[in-house]
């Protein structure tokens, strides 16, 4: 066992035993105190969070390689290898779609982890994705939706007529699309949050933003201006879903974060007034604030008190907050509080997003389903 | 029985399988005591761990579970089946993640450190192949994956109990009585299964990477004549190529290993019917042809 210094032993007794892949993503040096056992808890976290491809980067930006066991080093190339053929896939997709979206005459903005690949920002070395987020005007999406169908993408699973409705209805996108030749899936949006939710996001604003990618091949692909990308990000894990995105969006809020304040040092204050024009000042500071008590984050501390101003009152920022940590650093996978936190903000995030008589209705419809995730049997070699 | 905890080496990984199950405790014992490791400090590539289901079905129809990083990947199996579920799970572990290697679908031996390939698909008799090679004195590197490390092209060896399904049980126990043979699971998704142990030699040597030298595609036959036939490296890079699990996902990295690998090896199709001449085919193969530098590598 590592010796534990005397602030590690106080974090301890206050939030439990610290998730050491917390500990490795605020001080990448703890490290070098560490047993086969604190790497052994380490790795199914790291894999689980889809961050071992940036631990990979993190150790060899502090000269940390060495000080890891070779077989775990073997086990982040490996995570680095797939990340850069699902990297390739997700950029192919982007420029199918992009043609289409060209010739139409239909602008397109890239959102979330392709956009982070397409403006080549430092998420891209490592962040793997499961599906590329596309933006287009409200008014265009049901033609763009038919220009992808004509070209031969179809819904990537069954949606029956409620899944339709509440797509199309209810969501700020249209049921996920994906082509018959290919396996990436493509999520068309019109907005960053559903239109029935408690957050109204001007998309309109966004547009106007945008900025154009630089790109050889001229698509004509833009992404979200820097302060908006983030506000997405904040918008995208603490109002849509219930952390879905997990720690991995939170890493790459920080590393975005500082990447923006590196070239801009009045990068906090324009995020600031961003959120406040938009309408998600609630978000951002959830994700700042998570980003700093979980990972560290370097922002000045005006920023922390212009972001005080909305936040909410003590005992629900004390709440969230243990609820967050719950869900994004478990000292180990697989505890109940984990489930129940994510219960609880599965909870909040639909009653932020949806009026409480849909709500109901949407939850008593989804307890009826069951949500099997199992690899088949029979895919197995051997 | 309370939960116990193996760690055992397998080629490249260390893997640590707990369970409450004595019989498949034994079984592990019975494969695999030549490479377990002392309980201890251990950095492990897998934790795994077998679980029983629990409520009726405990009594009814009993079920384990394959848990790998506290999550169950795989529907639960029949209790009696455990260490079947614990190698195919170990599999797609390896399948799903290791892909630092170039994970070629083959059987291999080793003859010295020159290694001998021989990818194909299920049903083509790699298993009983690379099965009664090993029962002749070569070394076991693996029945089923071939870990090529790109940078070097060596294959790391993985030796581990060769599962034979249905009517190759008969064949190797025909071709060798000695045989050394694990328990019957007469039903598995495969059918009929017995796993023939590693031997100790192949166990004992699993750190020690070998060097490809061979590159034979077997089919089997029920009957006809054997014909060991030379392949163009054309074919043979498609064949390879095609056989192996991570070969679009490693990119040109997979392309160029391959392509140099067929240029390096001896290429053959293979066709066989009759076991103990097969094997002595392959290696006459290996005697006559010592690894030598050969021009135009």
């Amino acid at each position: 066992m590592p010796e534990y210094t005397g602030a590690r032993r106080a974090a301890n007794r206050a939030a439990g035993p610290l998730s050491p892949l917390i500990q490795f993503l605020r001080q990448p040096d703890v490290v070098r105190d560490w047993a086969p056992g604190d790497w052994n808890r380490f790795l199914p976290l790291a894999r689980d969070a889809g961050l071992l491809g940036r631990s990979l980067y993190l150790l060899q930006a502090h000269g940390l390689l060495a000080v890891a066991p070779p077989r775990l080093v073997d086990h982040l190339h490996g995570a680095v290898n797939q990340t850069r053929y699902v990297q390739g896939q997700a950029r192919r997709e982007l420029r199918h779609v992009a043609r289409l979206m060209q010739r139409e005459h239909i602008p397109l903005i890239a959102l979330k982890g392709v956009a982070y690949l397409a403006a080549e920002l430092p998420p891209s070395d490592w962040r793997s994705l499961c599906d590329i987020d596309l933006l287009v005007p409200k008014a265009n999406i049901g033609r763009a939706e038919e220009v992808l169908r004509d070209g031969g993408w179809g819904p990537s699973g069954e949606f029956d007529a409620y899944d339709q409705s509440y797509y199309r209805d209810w969501m700020h996108e249209i049921p996920p699309l994906v082509h018959h030749s290919r396996q990436v899936e493509v999520d068309l949006h019109h907005n960053l949050a559903p239109p029935v939710s408690r957050i109204r996001i001007d998309a309109e604003y966004l547009w106007e933003h945008s900025v154009a990618v630089d790109d050889a091949s001229e698509l004509g692909v833009r992404t979200l201006a820097p302060a908006d990308m983030l506000l997405h990000n904040a918008v995208h894990l603490f109002m849509n879903d219930e952390l879905r995105g997990g720690l991995r969006d939170l890493v790459d809020f920080r590393d975005l974060f500082e990447h923006f304040c590196a070239a801009d040092t009045d990068f906090p204050y324009l995020l600031h007034e961003r959120a406040a024009h938009l309408g998600c000042t609630r978000a951002l500071f959830y994700a700042a604030c998570s980003a700093r008590r979980l990972l560290g984050l370097r922002a000045p501390d005006t920023f922390f008190t212009a972001l005080n101003a909305d936040a909410p009152l003590a005992p629900v920022r004390r709440s969230m907050a243990w609820l967050i940590d719950q869900v994004l650093a478990p000292s180990r996978l697989g505890l109940r509080r984990t489930a129940l936190a994510q219960w609880a903000l599965f909870v909040r995030s639909h009653w932020v997003r949806m009026p409480p008589l849909m709500l109901f209705r949407h939850l008593a419809r989804k307890a009826f389903r069951s949500n099997k995730s199992v690899v088949p049997v029979t895919d197995l070699p051997g | 029985m309370a939960e116990q905890r193996l760690i055992l080496d397998t080629g490249p990984f260390r893997v640590g399988v707990r369970s409450s199950d004595a019989a498949l405790s034994e079984t592990l014992n019975y494969f695999y005591r030549d490479s377990l490791c002392q309980d201890g400090p251990h950095f492990l590539d897998f934790d795994i761990r077998l679980t029983g289901a629990r409520g009726v079905r405990r009594w009814l129809r009993p079920q384990v579970y394959f848990e790998v990083d506290g999550r169950r990947p795989f529907e639960p199996q029949p209790a009696e089946n455990a260490f079947p579920s614990y190698e195919w799970g170990l599999n797609w572990c390896i399948a799903t993640s290791a892909h630092r290697y170039l994970m070629l679908h083959a059987g291999s031996v080793a003859f010295g450190d020159s290694a001998m390939l021989l990818p194909g698909v299920p049903g083509s008799g790699k298993s009983t192949l690379s099965a009664a090679l090993s029962l002749r004195g070569a070394r076991l590197l693996s029945d089923e994956f071939g870990l090529l490390q790109p940078e070097n092209l060596t294959l790391r060896a993985m030796p581990r109990g060769i599962p034979l399904k249905n009517t190759s049980i008969e064949a190797i126990l025909e071709f060798h009585e000695a045989a050394q043979l694990g328990p019957t699971y007469p039903k598995t998704r495969k059918g009929r299964v017995r796993h023939l142990r590693p031997d100790a030699d192949s166990l004992a040597r699993q750190q020690t990477p070998a060097k490809p030298r061979w590159l034979v595609f077997p089919t089997y036959r029920a009957s006809g004549e054997q014909m060991l036939q030379p392949l163009d490296q054309t074919e043979a890079f498609r064949q390879l190529a095609f056989n192996c699990f991570n070969y679009k996902l490693m990119g040109e990295v997979a392309f160029r290993a391959v392509a140099q690998l067929v240029r390096e090896m001896d290429c053959y199709r293979f066709t066989y019917s009759r076991l103990d001449d097969a094997v002595e085919c392959l290696s006459t193969l290996a005697r006559v042809e010592p690894p030598t530098e050969r021009p135009g590598r």
